[in-house]
């Protein structure tokens, strides 16, 4: 269905509809070989056999992702991407066992379940209002959601507790049929089986319309804001599912249960071989994904794989099973084969395009046009895109900085302020070109967090607290924040992957690799020149600033002046126009995730320096924020749009947000909330007037 | 295509089924212990893993015990699935860093169902049939609120920095902190930062209240994590070792190094992990608590009894009972120090509370590198 466009001359014979299917569900079918080739595989080499207990045991284990990844490939196959969905998971949980009587054994299965699928409902509907209805990006209004969600689960229950009635539990955890089917394959069951009606419904037509082409999906009539808002609600109501099973699993609640089952439910759909971007895939494949990710840990268990190697072993999983299910002839990795022995052929034979003499073919009245140039459009109007798309950054920057003056009143009359603004916001301003850089190209990187903690890690192990090592140090980490982009681009633009799928696995394999080199406890000291540039001072400011004043004016540059600035945004508007007007796309985009690694790197080193030393972890809290700034910043995305000054505003905005957050005595749950809500007006302001 | 989805999915069933008989069940002489740890990234849980690998090896266990070690990340879905498959793969007891104190109950029965001993330690879990390590955090809130309003003569301003929101080890010590605090009415606690308990974090958020705040405006501290971060940073804000504020927080090496008296001879002490004099109260969740709940686990196995919840003495130093260790070996620890050379330990965030009366097998090798004493 993808390659109809590539040559209609060479008319096939329609294939019998069976074969079609066929064709159509392979890479559904590839995860299901997977997933049936890891069975055996820990079958085999566990030396114990599987009871029914066994088996029903790894059906619920994997029940929970499988849910909540199922209600993720909706929304993935309208096109959109959401990251609440860990967060509402964790609030149904906590509202389950809240609010449950604890006396009550007998609570009813129907109402309880209803609730939480109804709470899950009601946090789907105000994602699908703001995204169908306000047209704001699905993945800025979710991250607001989640930070909106997380605080009121907090409010819902501060620590783990409450108590979930033993007859949900045995509804869910039990037997449908005694020793033959558990109640949680039929679980799914029904889901599946409700989902392979509604994908012959109108709305199954329109939803994978909506995903593959949303522009045509409108103009051919579709109610595109309906589908959009009704796919969230459904993919909110899945989540809650997925709570409602979470509760009886565990028999109590945790406020915080949900919130690492986010990365996995996106790893699960890829696995299960939906597209990320919209319009192919469906909701069987991904049940498959869930369970090879489930699978794998008792894999781990049997082959004994030490703890340090876990997550480099489960990348591996997570590469080579997507990897399964794009190879074929026409995958991209087949293509770029082919397309090199073309290249080397060809050059043989002398028939590059460079290899040919140059002559000047340029038509004829081309030259005629003078060159003189009319008075452009002023000023206004060339910068108003910029305007549009940089001004709320700094406007609700503006808003905060009064609200802080109001609360603390040091803000305009004191430098202090400003320096230690400056100084906390350089990192994600550094993180904000890489991030920034693959989002204008339609990307994302997941790898951020860990080359962060490995290049501080490296960068202390190297220096052992000597100015002298900074020579050669800073090269060594730099070199390898190149070697990862490098990978980075390579896994995207040769084995043609998703870049979320090939950054989250070289981050759980960089948190092996640093796990490795530092054995559990890294040591040395950030060099005294280091911290110097963090927490020093000259002239009255942290040395830090005049050198981020240079990042930003050079990042403007880089992206606004360059050619591959150029060819940045050209990507990121469409690939296929970008290479067909001649620009090296593989090149350039590994370019990028180089930019990116390096960027990490950086902020690495700086955030050692800041530190006095590095430590495991150190990179975990900026992956969000690094997409939040981004986005806040006024980039789209889908690529294409934004603009550096904008990135920097919104990297100024969070840090001036969390540092008035820090400065009160506000519960965490209030503050969660309030940061959702600031992101969510930020984006409401950079609201498109009109369709695209 | 559809209908053959509908196979497919429950062919995955009968797939699943399919696989219930296979392999021959191995004679063990060996009791078979697995530790089903958290997450791995910060230095406590690193620490934690090596002392259990190193009584494991000591001389008393290796030739009867079997440890296998697994990570099941900060996904409690992923821990259950993983006790459940060290119950399948023929465990006789399970060592749990519980990433849940409720999510885990239900596997846990499960567990101790078919006769497998759990015993979780750091965390609780709060499943009447598992065994459970831990220190009193309510305790450890109230003890180190209550020396920090003496220190202060019961009047001041002061900064909070908590943990991790919504776990229970975070909502027990802050709240008790905070009832001792609402005690005394001198006491106003004007900033409170979320330090996830992490030096990191902790370095963060204290710069973001003092972009809003000076540190002449703050009279005191209480901080799960980050009283070293915060004596160095007002070393850099050019405050003198001798007007540094106090400090009730953890048990970092660090940190108490800073202990020590200004001036003491220090092998490879650089500031600022050096001694400074700085007022604290130094208190930790040891990072023994896994060896015990180890050495406790093959105890049951051996048929002894052992309580249901084993309360581990809340280790506390303050600047008045600190004492440095010059090679850090269990015998020097019992001799009473508590603090180790820089030099030995690299890393100011590494943990210093190693020593239990109950573990001659480990000293500062086992935490350091997972070797046990000879």
């Amino acid at each position: 269905m993808n390659h109809t466009d590539t040559a209609p001359s060479q008319a096939k014979p329609v294939k019998p509809r069976f074969m079609r299917g066929l064709q159509r569900s392979r890479p559904m079918l590839t995860a299901l070989a997977v997933l049936i080739a890891l069975l055996t595989l820990n079958s085999t080499i566990s030396p114990y056999p599987l009871s029914y207990f066994d088996v029903s045991f790894l059906a619920s284990g994997g029940t929970t992702t499988a849910l909540a990844a199922m209600g993720q490939t909706l929304v993935i196959l309208s096109g959109g991407f959401d990251l609440s969905a860990g967060a509402v998971i964790s609030l149904v949980n906590a509202v389950l066992a809240s609010q449950m009587d604890p006396t009550n054994f007998a609570a009813s299965v129907p109402l309880w379940t209803g609730i939480g699928i109804a709470v899950g409902m009601a946090v789907g509907a105000f994602n699908g209002f703001f995204i169908a209805y306000l047209r704001l990006q699905p993945i800025v209004v979710t991250l607001a959601t989640m930070f909106i969600v997380q605080g009121l689960t907090l409010l819902v229950m501060d620590k783990p507790g409450g108590f979930v009635s033993p007859s949900i539990g045995s509804a869910y955890m039990g037997d449908a049929i005694p020793n033959l089917l558990p109640a949680s394959v039929v679980l799914l069951g029904v889901v599946v089986l409700l989902w392979l009606w509604l994908k012959r419904t109108p709305f199954g037509l329109a939803l994978y319309a909506v995903g593959s082409d949303p522009e045509a999906a409108s103009a051919t009539g579709l109610r595109t804001g309906w589908v959009i808002f009704f796919t969230y609600v459904l993919a909110g109501g899945l989540y809650g599912l997925a709570g409602v099973f979470v509760s009886a699993q565990t028999g109590s609640g945790d406020p915080l249960v949900g919130n690492s089952l986010l990365l996995p439910t996106f790893a699960a759909v890829v696995i299960g071989g939906s597209r990320l971007g919209g319009g192919k895939g469906g909701l069987v494949g991904t049940i498959f994904g869930a369970y090879i990710l489930m699978i794998v840990v008792n894999i781990l268990l049997s082959l004994n794989i030490s703890a340090y190697y876990s997550t480099i072993a489960e990348s591996t999983v997570l590469m080579l099973a997507v990897l399964a299910g794009s190879l074929s002839a026409s995958s991209p990795l087949a293509h770029k084969l082919r397309g090199a022995r073309d290249y080397i052929s060809a050059r043989s034979k002398q028939m590059l395009i460079t290899q040919r003499p140059y002559a000047d073919k340029r038509l004829d009245f081309a030259a005629k046009v003078s060159p003189s140039r009319k008075a452009g459009p002023g000023f206004w109007t060339r910068n108003s895109a910029l305007m549009r798309y940089t001004l709320p950054a700094f406007v609700c920057l503006f808003v905060v900085l009064l609200i802080t003056q109001a609360s603390f009143g040091n803000v305009f009359t004191s430098f202090r302020y400003w320096d230690a603004l400056f100084v906390l916001s350089s990192f994600l301003v550094i993180l904000a070109l890489g991030q920034g850089a693959v989002i204008l190209t339609g990307g994302l990187d997941l790898s951020i967090p860990w080359t962060i903690g490995l290049s501080g890690i490296l960068v202390a192990g190297i220096v052992q607290g000597a100015d002298g090592a900074l020579i050669y140090a800073i090269p060594v980490v730099l070199i390898v924040a190149t070697i990862i982009g490098f990978l980075n681009g390579l896994g995207i633009v040769a084995l043609g992957l998703s870049p979320i799928v090939v950054t989250l696995a070289m981050n759980g394999l960089l948190q092996g690799v640093a796990l490795i080199y530092s054995n559990g406890t890294p040591d040395g000291f950030a060099a005294p020149a280091l911290r110097w540039m963090m927490t020093g001072e000259i002239l009255g400011i942290t040395p830090i600033i005049p050198t981020l004043g240079l990042f930003v004016l050079a990042a403007v540059l880089l992206l606004g002046r360059t050619a591959f600035g150029r060819r940045v945004y050209a990507i990121g508007n469409s690939e296929t126009a970008a290479r067909l007007s001649g620009v090296n796309t593989g090149k350039t985009l590994i370019l990028v995730y180089i930019l990116s690694a390096i960027c990490a790197a950086l902020v690495g080193i700086l955030l050692t320096g800041f530190s006095g030393q590095a430590s495991l972890g150190m990179g975990d809290g900026y992956l969000l924020p690094s997409i939040a700034v981004v986005v806040v910043g006024g980039a789209l995305i889908t690529g294409g749009r934004g603009h550096y000054l904008g990135m920097f505003g919104g990297a100024l905005l969070l840090t001036s947000m969390q540092t008035l957050l820090a400065g009160t005595t506000l519960p965490f749950a209030f503050r969660s909330v309030f940061f959702g809500l600031v992101i969510l007006a930020a984006v409401i302001a950079l609201r498109e007037k009109r369709s695209h | 295509m559809f209908n053959f989805k509908t196979v497919a999915s429950t062919a995955m069933a009968a797939g699943l089924l399919a696989l219930s008989a296979t392999a021959p069940v191995i004679a063990q002489d060996k009791y078979d212990v697995y530790l089903s740890m958290s997450y791995i990234g910060n230095d406590w849980q690193a620490e934690a893993a090596n002392m259990v690998k190193a009584i494991a090896s000591h001389s008393n266990y290796a030739d009867r015990v079997n440890l296998r070690v697994q990570v099941a990340g900060p996904n409690a879905q992923r821990q259950i699935q993983q006790i459940n498959a060290m119950v399948q793969a023929g465990a006789d007891a399970i060592v749990v860093y519980p990433i849940s104190p409720t999510a885990l109950n239900n596997v846990v029965k499960n567990a101790c169902d078919k006769g497998v001993t759990i015993i979780a330690y750091d965390g609780e879990i709060t499943e009447p049939c598992a065994y459970n390590v831990t220190i009193d955090q309510d305790e450890a809130g109230r003890v180190t609120a209550e020396w920090l309003v003496e220190q202060m003569g019961g009047e001041g301003d002061i900064v909070l920095m908590t943990g991790v929101p919504g776990t229970s080890v975070d909502a027990a010590r802050t709240a008790a902190a905070k009832e001792v605090f609402a005690k005394h009415e001198g006491i106003n606690v004007v900033g409170e930062a979320i330090g996830m308990w992490s030096q990191a974090v902790a370095r963060t958020e204290l710069s973001k209240i003092l972009a809003t705040r000076d540190w002449s405006d703050v009279d005191g501290l209480w901080m799960q994590v980050g009283c070293f971060t915060a004596n160095a940073m007002q070393l850099e804000a050019g405050i003198a070792a001798d007007a540094l504020l106090p400090c009730a927080g953890e048990g970092s090496n660090g940190g108490r190094i800073q202990m020590l008296p200004a001036g003491t001879d220090v092998e490879g002490a650089a500031s600022p992990y050096a001694p400074l004099g700085a007022p604290r109260i130094s208190y930790a969740s040891p990072p023994y608590s896994g060896a015990l709940a180890f050495k406790l686990a093959v105890d049951v196995l051996d048929g002894k009894e052992i309580a249901d919840l084993t309360t581990l003495p809340l280790p506390l130093v303050t600047s008045e009972t600190v004492q440095l260790c010059e090679t850090g070996s269990w015998d020097e620890q019992k001799a009473g120090c508590n603090a180790f050379l820089p030099s030995l330990v690299s890393n100011p965030g590494w943990f210093a509370s190693i020593f239990s009366a109950d573990l001659p097998e480990v000293g500062l090798n086992a935490a350091l590198v997972g070797q046990p004493e000879d």
